[in-house]
């Protein structure tokens, strides 16, 4: 009953967040027109044009991007056992941003282009900060990961910088691309970005049901007939094919993963066979919201959508962080 | 000479307790200072031998207006500019990390240098008239804030989450910081990205007077509570008990690593992690109490900026990488080293 309430609920919120979302902009566009450019489109109305063909993409972006990151956190988070799991935390984007910007300087272009790059840096990235938290006597806890996943981050961003600094190319391709930014983006991106993210939810949701056997704990789970390298290593790929695609549209973005699981776990439910769905759409509705909210709090301004959800996002990781560790 | 290789030193009424080793072991880094500071005056686009510059030490006219320039007012000052920013983080980490018994707590990691940045920007963008001068006493204020905002949402500063909730904070700071890049003017924003980068290339002699001013004070207050730090080390209560004015101490001791970071921060940007290698490193070669760590932190420090500098500014010429980039792709893997250090502990 609460978890159908939540999901049309969720639904509708999202689709009046995307009706104001492809409404807003530095032409406003009433409601009314934008529903209407979907189901009686004229091809000579300037506003159903530039809903359209414009507004649309950046849309799509948006909601792509906020659903992966969303996902990613979920599964993350239940991986390492830790609510501060999250891609921008741990490292992840930090990685992704290092190879897509590394292969570009170096001029390497790939199949599937820039989202499988990103995802086999983030995948790399993390595999890294999971052996080095892993050790020691007492495994892998909350406090290690994350120090470690800052420590791996700074490292990655360092390199990132130094390279944009050296290759001046690089630097004009990528530089609103690496603050986070919605703006500047073009089909191709967001198609082969949104097949991987697509990949990767089927993945989650396949493997959900393990994921939920493994909070149990590894004995319990191992018990009740889950293998847990099998499980670890598939959810692991959907991280890193998430946050590939994620990373691949916006650039590094922050938080999301964060705040988007503990809200439904608060809300709704801890059952990973809900969050994971919910969780997309939450994400995608959290990143329009602050999408917006970048573009309208500081007009003309246009703030970068990664700021917008560091702004928020930082001080819950505080509440989080200090209600944790006693 | 009795078993921590004390040996007394008696010059008429005067007599002290040195360490010969450690003496030896300074000097040694005094000097690797002293042959990088030399390298880098002579190396660059324009390479100017040494002995035309130990010449022109002795008959200064035998140098040319040009080269004197180059010496005189680009490397000399950008060089100091290393040392002494090397000097004052490395002594801020020092004493942070002994005030709060945490060897992970440096001020550039815990958000002091995202609050002074933020600070700064803020006068660089509201303010743009007012002088050099007021960086640091903004960036202080910004320092100053953002240390007790951390100390007051961790409570206890001496564990793991002291350092976790710094991070936070800083993250909080570097998105305020992309609001103000965002909205403000372009011609603004292009002087900001300059000193963010933490490059030293815009060091001249003004600042260098500034951050000496600043330094100055800082060391000496922490060079004369050296040793009630040293007996505070053992415990609050004990060092009560021995006579020490343990929170006097505290606020002293936590004031001046965030006013010399503020300093080092509002001159040349953001250098993150010497606060936290050099104080570690200075452990391993030179031991002993406080006095012994914070100037060997101050001259590892040095060491480190210089090298980072010099690293940074001739090895992909004719570009420049800024010394803070050179610094955090060594201070990463430090830092996870420290954990490593520390893998059974939390």
């Amino acid at each position: 009953m609460r978890t159908s309430l939540a999901f049309i609920l969720f639904t509708l919120l999202l689709v009046m967040g995307a009706i104001a979302h492809l409404g807003i902009g530095a032409r406003f566009i009433a409601p009314q027109t934008v529903v209407e450019a979907f189901f009686h489109f004229e091809p000579r109305n300037f506003d159903h044009n530039v809903i359209i063909k414009l507004r649309l993409l950046r849309l799509c972006a948006a909601m792509v991007t906020g659903a992966a990151l969303g996902v990613a956190g979920v599964l993350l988070q239940s991986v390492i056992r830790n609510p501060l799991g999250e891609p921008h935390i741990l490292g992840l984007n930090a990685g992704a941003a290092l190879a897509v910007v590394l292969t570009s300087a170096l001029g390497l272009s790939l199949p599937f282009g820039r989202p499988l790059v990103a995802a086999a840096g983030a995948a790399a990235l993390f595999l890294l900060v999971l052996l080095f938290s892993s050790s020691g006597r007492t495994g892998l806890t909350p406090m290690k990961v994350t120090l470690c996943g800052v420590a791996m981050s700074a490292f990655a961003s360092s390199i990132t910088a130094a390279a944009l600094i050296l290759d001046e190319q690089t630097l004009l391709a990528m530089r609103t691309w690496l603050a986070g930014d919605l703006s500047g983006l073009n089909g191709d991106t967001i198609g082969s970005a949104a097949g991987l993210a697509a990949v990767g939810f089927a993945l989650a949701l396949w493997l959900s049901p393990s994921l939920n056997m493994l909070a149990l704990g590894d004995r319990m789970a191992q018990g009740l007939g889950v293998s847990l390298l099998k499980t670890r290593l598939f959810a692991l790929l959907a991280i890193a094919l998430l946050c590939g695609a994620a990373v691949s549209v916006a650039g590094p973005i922050g938080f999301i993963g964060l705040v988007v699981p503990q809200l439904i776990r608060r809300l709704v439910s801890v059952d990973l066979r809900v969050m994971v769905p919910l969780s997309a759409l939450c994400g995608a509705l959290v990143l329009l919201l602050a999408d917006i909210a970048a573009r309208t709090l500081f007009t003309p301004y246009e703030l970068a959508t990664g700021v917008m959800t560091a702004l928020v996002g930082a001080p819950v990781f505080i509440l989080m962080a200090s209600r944790m560790f006693k | 000479m009795n078993r921590a290789g004390l040996r007394a030193l008696r010059v008429g009424i005067f007599s002290a307790l040195i360490r010969p080793r450690a003496l030896a072991c300074l000097a040694l880094l005094l000097l690797i200072a002293f042959l990088l500071v030399t390298f880098g005056l002579t190396h660059g686009s324009l390479p100017i031998p040494a002995s035309a510059i130990g010449r022109a030490l002795v008959y200064p006219q035998t140098l040319d207006a040009e080269t004197h320039y180059i010496v005189m007012d680009i490397r000399l000052p950008r060089l100091l500019m290393a040392v002494l920013c090397g000097a004052m983080l490395g002594t801020a980490g020092a004493a942070m990390q002994s005030i709060t018994r945490n060897g992970l707590a440096d001020p550039g990691l815990i958000g002091v240098k995202e609050g002074c940045s933020a600070a700064v920007l803020l006068l660089i963008f509201q303010f743009p008239a007012l002088g050099l001068y007021w960086r640091p006493l903004i960036g202080m204020a910004g320092g100053l804030l953002t240390a007790l905002l951390v100390v007051a949402l961790a409570r206890d500063i001496s564990r793991p989450r002291f350092i976790l909730i710094g991070i936070g904070v800083s993250w909080a700071f570097a998105a305020a910081m992309g609001i103000f890049m965002t909205t403000a003017d372009v011609r603004d924003v292009q002087t900001a990205m300059l000193w963010l980068a933490g490059s030293l290339h815009a060091a001249n002699w003004t600042l260098v007077g500034i951050a000496a001013a600043w330094a100055a004070p800082a060391f000496a207050l922490l060079l004369f509570t050296a040793r009630a730090a040293d007996v505070a080390l053992l415990g609050n209560q004990t060092a009560t008990g021995l006579g020490v004015r343990t929170s006097r101490l505290a606020l002293l001791r936590v004031l001046a690593p965030v006013v010399l970071t503020a300093a080092c921060v509002s001159c040349v940007g953001s250098i993150g992690f010497v606060g936290l290698i050099a104080p570690h490193m200075a452990r391993l070669l030179l031991r002993g109490g406080q006095t012994a760590l914070l100037t060997g932190s101050a001259v590892l420090g040095a060491l480190l900026v210089l090298l980072a500098d010099n690293v940074g500014r001739l090895a992909f010429l004719p570009l420049q990488l800024p010394a803070g980039i050179v610094i955090s792709m060594i201070g990463g893997p430090f830092f996870l080293l420290l954990l490593w250090q520390r893998r059974d502990t939390f």
